[in-house]
């Protein structure tokens, strides 16, 4: 009985906590890649600028990583069970990325157009299978262009 | 034309599906499905309990009740009550059981029909009684539940329960140790219509051994009004319900024309802790 009483407060905790950040950290997404939306990410792996007009080129990089909250961890056990879409991990990964993608564009700074932009996923904690700590990283890389007027 | 950098307004790589929802009929489904295996089960236990043989049965229950049988050292009491079971069974309640009488310390109010003829009866229910014909009906009763094999149901329930949770919730978990808590204390529950014909039984019992039905009713009418029905068992399944039996008895007895007369008292040997009325 205090085995349920248990997994149900922490299955209630999960999804509160877990949605607030959700909505928090969708929020400031939101409001940042507005902020940066003149900074062009690039996957292309060069643009046709003239070389001496380009005064710097270096590598910018951004990582997020993301836990995931105890309710969304037991719906993806569920989901486990019957297959099919663990719609509850792709808000994950779709926050670790973009968050990935905004710190790279606060690194290039006032960079004309970030070039060659990759994006990597990783699972953080995942030694033992008992003591899955459960979080994702996902880091985006490229090259950052400062073009002289 | 000029480019504008915009976003894109939807999010194609999150789907709309409120988790909840996705919660709601993942497991509501798994439980469904769940419940449903336990009904079926509970249906094929149904279906094969009076198939089984008695021989099959006390293999099984080897199992169950063999520490029981072990640590029983057979004092006076047991041996009495095992005469008086003897004296039932003998020319009124035949059943193909060789029934076992075991007494277990305990405050509970209650008896059981374990499998393989294994009768447990607790002290609290003998310090309760107070005539022989009294302590005849309440074994009657245990016996009724083997004539009709009412206890290897319940068991067999209980154990289909067990094996399903184990399967989703794996060996540890509060249902198991909730069921085994039952098996152990023998707080096998049964269905409202299993006690109705165990006390039938029960009835046509005390009739045929004594040729009178007194003191049929009298232990129902002890449960304290704002007693702890816990501790009574499936005897005492609430009040309502301990009345309709008492009604259901005593119509049963006018219907059939069983007289009622004086009481036997108890056997001395039971009498040890007895609390004189």
């Amino acid at each position: 009985m205090i085995d349920l009483i248990i997994f149900l407060s922490l299955l209630a905790l999960g999804y509160g906590a877990g949605n607030w950040a959700e909505k928090r950290h969708y929020r400031s997404i939101a409001e940042r890649e507005n902020a940066t939306i003149n900074l062009p990410t690039v996957t292309l792996k060069s643009v046709n600028i003239p070389e001496h007009k380009i005064r710097s080129a270096r590598l910018v990089y951004g990582s997020a990583v993301i836990s995931v909250d105890y309710f969304k961890r037991i719906l993806a056990s569920l989901r486990n069970v019957v297959g099919g879409k663990v719609k509850s991990y792709e808000s994950l990964l779709d926050r670790a990325r973009r968050e990935a993608l905004l710190r790279m564009k606060a690194m290039a700074g006032d960079a004309t157009v970030i070039v060659n932009v990759r994006i990597e996923t990783s699972a953080v904690g995942k030694q033992s299978r008992r003591k899955n700590i459960g979080c994702l990283e996902a880091m985006a890389y490229g090259t950052a262009l400062t073009v002289e007027e | 034309m000029k480019f504008t950098a915009r976003q894109p307004g939807i999010n194609v790589n999150v789907s709309p599906t409120h988790p909840l929802k996705e919660f709601a009929i993942l497991a509501g489904g798994l439980l469904a499905i769940a419940v449903g295996v336990y009904l079926a089960l509970g249906l094929a236990v149904d279906l094969i309990v009076p198939r089984l043989s008695i021989d099959l049965e006390k293999k099984l229950a080897g199992a169950l009740i063999g520490r029981l049988v072990e640590t029983e050292e057979v004092d006076t009491t047991t041996r009495s009550l095992q005469a008086l079971v003897g004296r039932l069974q003998d020319r009124c309640a035949k059943l193909p059981y060789n029934v076992t009488v075991h007494v277990t310390e305990s405050d509970a109010v209650n008896a059981a029909a374990l499998p393989g003829g294994h009768m447990v009866i607790f002290t609290g229910l003998l310090a309760e009684m107070t005539s022989e014909n009294e302590l005849a009906f309440v074994l009657a009763h245990e016996l009724g539940h083997y004539a009709n094999r009412d206890h290897l149901r319940s068991l067999g329930r209980s154990l289909v329960l067990m094996t399903a949770s184990t399967l989703l919730l794996g060996a540890d978990n509060s249902i198991n140790s909730m069921i085994g808590h039952g098996m152990v204390l023998t707080e096998l529950s049964f269905s409202r219509k299993q006690e109705s014909r165990a006390d039938e039984f029960a009835l046509e019992t005390l009739f045929c051994h004594y040729g009178q039905v007194a003191g049929a009713t009298a232990f129902f009418k002890k449960i304290p009004e704002d007693g702890d029905p816990g501790r009574f068992g499936h005897y005492f399944a609430s009040h309502p319900e301990n009345r309709r039996r008492i009604s259901h008895l005593k119509d049963l007895a006018q219907e059939r024309g069983y007289p009622t007369g004086t009481l036997f008292p108890l056997p001395a040997d039971l009498m040890v802790n007895t609390i004189p009325p």
